[in-house]
């Protein structure tokens, strides 16, 4: 058994769980900047739900000249613009969940060097302020796993809105909320203090 | 170490998807592996490709693993009593993969239809990332809220068996995309069901399938369009339904079922919107590939529309006509009905363009019978004195569903009967014969000629030992000796005319033709057949032939035939008789048979030069050829009431006068009367049979029996022996029932 492994280790997964806080941050930070979003996505949905449906011959708007063909215009701008910025919004989440991802890969490749010398029941050991390597190596890729897997369910509903489909696209911000209110959003709240000692230890 | 083998847990919830397997640390030392180092577990069902984990509790002894990639998509893994053992654990070296080629599962069509290539694509990258894969492995990713169910991986770059891992610089292609209802299809098409002795017509549905699929440029250049509908028709429990899913399993299409109680809604118009759906659905399935809508019990959805008042149920009926009528260019897309009463359907259904093709399945006959044998018994393990010839020659009329309990009986037999505390039950042909006595072929259940009677031997009868040859020429030989009838150009006869005095055992020689000859055996008595709705007799007389011929061989019974027939001259105008008559004399000698009797292919037999020696299979070509008639037994104490249409050659050809027992029979008779009773030495049978001119058998029976009473009467409970006395007594008693005069006209009857 080799010290000098064992604490290098140590270090990485104290490195990464550090990171980890901050990815996590900016994460929360730009889902709750998503939900505005997609909320006016909902909106603009509606309002072309609404317009489809209006009989604008029997307005007194009905003294403007192709008044439905501009209206629709202006609105699938209106939805063009907010998919422009959730895109973008997704790209930053993108951007946080390849970061973890290398973090966790970093550590993984680091164990896997290591692998030989540190055997079973070193990685076992635990105690109160420690947890184990195998059980930090665990949360850690528990946590990268919930990013990609958070991060492919939004990708998978937002391609697969599309202007024509006008319901499906109004019961979007539903199924946005829905997906993040799983109670799974915890689970990096609950390593961070599970390592939190660890984190504070020298 | 010896090999321990450990017990399978249901998985964490917080594992699920995340291709971990849970074991003890001693465990992974063992095999060598280190934290997230990928493992195979192989049992005999499936192989499974894991990371190692060491437990939460570091327990030894368990192991808990998800399935997210295995050979096989198993979502109903029973925990019970499974474990696996540590040897069936082999740690695998997984280089990051650079190629890999895989098939995408979608969930629906509509994702299908609505998500391009490219998009699918980025999620597939997006959801293996990380993932360990090995060949022929399914990723199931259907936890996942996204539309694609499972991953199939195809191919890897890597030349070795074993696995290797996703990396997002590994490229992906995509080689097929499908929906997860055509790919269960697909699956299902490795199990194939087997049916027996169906060839002929299994190959034309295959045929009427494949061929648009196999051929598509040579039938539009042709400018043909292809058969798309067919209508199986044949009896209940033939293998309808079956032969349709095992060709849909060989075919690989997919299968879409309409069946009448799902179809029928309660609101107005609720029916035929169901019907459109299933129609939509069928055609949804059928861009991805051949498909079948399989409408099973037809005749319950279609039934003929004049004859029912019911508007909604017209409605459907002609909701599914022209659905039928409007499948169009859909060339994947074959609707099969199937049906046991084709009459009932509307016959709007049965044109060309809408069922182009019926396919009609009879009763197996007897080569049918013997394949379907062999393939039940395919899976049991028989002793060597089963033989399956003889078994299918005994179940005439059976069909399939009838031979399968037949078999299921025979090996319950087995098990409950045999010998207990063995390990290896083997069924033998007693368990057969006994399973045969509880088995009734179901063409037979509802017949309303079956009659059930003590199997009676030729030896029962005393005497008439004429009368017995000839019985036994007309009716045992052509069964049992078939080869020499086709040898000497020889056909059996059509029907048996049976006549004489009354109480002289012509029904009794009829019980005992039966029993000798492993044929099925009806009786009809006026009781059955009359009927005070006109046309009814008819139509039961009609039906009970139908039914005789399915099982046929077989014998039909008319006892006192001049009484449910007689003759048409003497009686006035149009009575039931008369018509019942001539539904009779068609049914024996009539143009052909219907249709939908059709059974088995038409077989010719060429006569092998000189040998006379025959394998057993050509003694069943023989005896399937020959006997596939019904015999008419007919009784009559009065022939000469009879009308002359039934007593010419061809129906009723063999005229057996059954006399009046002469000496020797009369003494045979009293033998087998007297059998059982114990006799005074003083007794001599022989002298009672020289007074007992007249008498017929039924009078000597009674004489016996009268006889044994007075014993009982004058020598109280316990006599031990009948005496002479009484036999004599009790002759002085009775009266022949028969007078020379009428044995006078008995005998000139035919010989004027």
């Amino acid at each position: 058994m080799s010290k000098s492994e064992f604490l290098s280790l140590h270090q990485a997964l104290k490195r990464s769980f550090q990171n980890l806080e901050q990815n996590q941050k900016l994460w929360n930070g730009m889902l709750a900047e998503c939900s505005p979003l997609m909320v006016s996505l909902g909106n603009l949905a509606e309002q072309l739900h609404a317009l489809q449906n209006v009989q604008l011959e029997r307005t007194p708007l009905k003294g403007f000249p192709d008044l439905r063909e501009r209206l629709r215009f202006k609105l699938l701008q209106a939805v063009d613009t907010v998919m422009e910025k959730l895109y973008e919004k997704m790209a930053a989440l993108q951007a946080v969940r390849d970061a973890v991802s290398n973090q966790a890969a970093a550590v993984f490749q680091l164990y896997t060097q290591h692998a030989d010398a540190l055997d079973m029941a070193t990685c076992l050991q635990r105690s109160a302020t420690c947890p184990s390597v195998a059980d930090m190596l665990e949360w850690l890729q528990d946590a990268e796993r919930h990013y990609q897997w958070e991060l492919l369910k939004r990708k998978a509903l937002l391609q697969m809105l599309k202007p024509g489909d006008l319901a499906y696209l109004q019961t979007s911000p539903k199924r946005w909320e829905s997906l993040s209110n799983r109670g799974r959003d915890d689970i990096i709240t609950e390593t961070l203090c599970r390592v939190a000692l660890f984190r504070e230890s020298q | 170490m010896e090999d321990i083998s450990l017990k399978v847990l249901p998985l964490d919830p917080g594992d699920i998807g995340t291709q971990r397997c849970r074991m003890g640390p001693m465990l992974m030392a063992y095999l060598g592996l280190k934290i997230g180092s990928p493992v195979l577990i192989t049992t005999p069902g499936f192989d499974c490709l894991c990371t190692a984990w060491p437990r939460s509790d570091l327990a030894e002894g368990f192991l808990q693993f998800d399935s997210k990639c295995a050979t096989a998509d198993f979502t109903s893994l029973s925990y019970r009593n499974f474990s696996v053992s540590r040897s069936q654990m082999t740690a695998l070296t997984c280089p990051k993969l650079k190629n890999v080629i895989i098939k995408t599962v979608l969930k629906t069509m509509g994702f299908k239809n609505s998500l391009s290539p490219n998009l699918i694509h980025d999620l597939v990258k997006d959801i293996l990332k990380g993932t360990y894969v090995s060949e022929k492995h399914i990723v199931n990713v259907s936890h996942l809220e996204t539309p694609i169910q499972l991953v199939v991986i195809e191919c890897l770059d890597l030349s070795s068996s074993g696995g290797g891992l996703i990396t997002a610089k590994t490229s992906i292609s995509i080689q097929e995309i499908q929906t997860h209802n055509r790919y269960k299809s697909q699956q299902f098409r490795m199990s194939s069901i087997s049916l027996g002795g169906m060839e002929d017509v299994f190959a034309s549905l295959k045929e009427i399938l494949n061929l648009p699929l196999l051929y598509p440029r040579t039938l539009q250049k042709l400018g043909l369009s292809h058969p798309k509908n067919v209508l199986l028709i044949g009896p209940p429990g033939v293998g309808k339904t079956m032969l349709v899913r095992s060709v849909v399993q060989e075919v690989g299409a997919s299968l879409v079922t309409i069946s009448g109680p799902v179809i029928l809604g309660s609101r107005p118009g609720e029916s035929e919107e169901n019907l459109r759906g299933v129609f939509l659905q069928a055609k949804e399935a059928s861009s991805e590939g051949p498909c079948v809508l399989f409408i099973d019990e037809i005749d319950s959805l279609c039934p003929k529309r004049a004859s029912s008042s019911n508007a909604p149920e017209n409605r459907i009926v002609a909701q599914l006509l022209t659905l039928m009528d409007g499948i169009g260019r859909d060339h994947h897309f074959v609707v099969i009905g199937a049906t046991n009463q084709p009459d009932a359907l509307d016959p709007a259904l049965r044109r060309a363009g809408r069922f182009d093709r019926e396919v009609i399945i009879g009763v197996p006959t007897l080569h049918q019978r013997k394949s379907i044998l062999e393939l039940l018994s395919s899976k049991m393990t028989l002793s060597s004195n089963v033989d399956l010839v003889a078994l299918a020659e005994m179940t005439t009329g059976f069909v399939g569903a009838d031979l399968s309990t037949l078999c299921r009986e025979a090996a319950l037999h087995a098990i409950l009967r045999g010998s207990q505390g063995a390990d290896s039950y083997s069924i033998d042909m007693q368990h057969f014969l006994e399973a045969l006595k509880k088995v009734q072929p179901s063409c037979l259940r509802s017949s309303i000629g079956l009659t059930e009677f003590k199997p009676l031997s030729w030896d029962q009868i005393g005497g008439l030992e004429d009368v017995k040859l000839k019985m036994k020429q007309s009716i045992e030989w052509p069964m049992k000796f078939p080869e020499a009838f086709v040898r000497l150009g020889l056909s059996r006869p059509r029907g048996i005319l049976l006549y004489g005095p009354p109480g002289c055992a012509k029904t009794t020689l009829v019980k005992a033709a039966a029993s000798s000859t492993h044929c099925a055996f009806l009786s009809v008595s006026g009781a059955d057949l009359f009927s005070p709705f006109v046309g009814d007799s008819e139509k039961i007389l009609a039906q009970l032939f139908r039914q005789a011929r399915a099982c046929a061989p077989s014998i039909l019974f008319l006892d006192e035939i001049d009484t449910l027939f007689g003759s048409r001259e003497d009686s006035r105008g149009h009575s039931v008789q008369a018509r019942v008559l001539s539904v009779l004399l068609n049914e024996m000698d009539g143009v052909g048979l219907k249709a939908a009797e059709r059974r088995g292919s038409e077989r010719q037999l060429c006569l092998p030069e000189g040998s006379i020696d025959l394998c057993p299979e050509q003694q069943m070509d023989y005896h399937e050829v020959c006997n596939k008639d019904v015999i008419i037994v007919a009784a009559s104490n009065r022939p000469d009431v009879l009308d002359t249409a039934l007593l010419r050659p061809g129906r009723l050809d063999k005229i057996i006068f059954v006399p009046p027992p002469d000496l020797e029979a009369r003494r045979a008779i009293l033998q087998i009367c007297t059998e059982k009773m114990p006799l005074e030495a003083d007794m001599s049978l022989e002298e009672l049979a020289q007074q007992t001119h007249l008498f017929s058998g039924a009078d000597l029976e009674n004489l016996c029996k009268e006889a044994a009473l007075m014993t009982l009467q004058y020598e109280g409970m316990d006599a031990p022996k009948i005496k002479h006395e009484y036999f004599q007594r009790s002759f002085q008693n009775m009266k022949p029932s028969l007078n020379a005069q009428q044995l006078d006209h008995y005998k000139h009857l035919f010989t004027s």
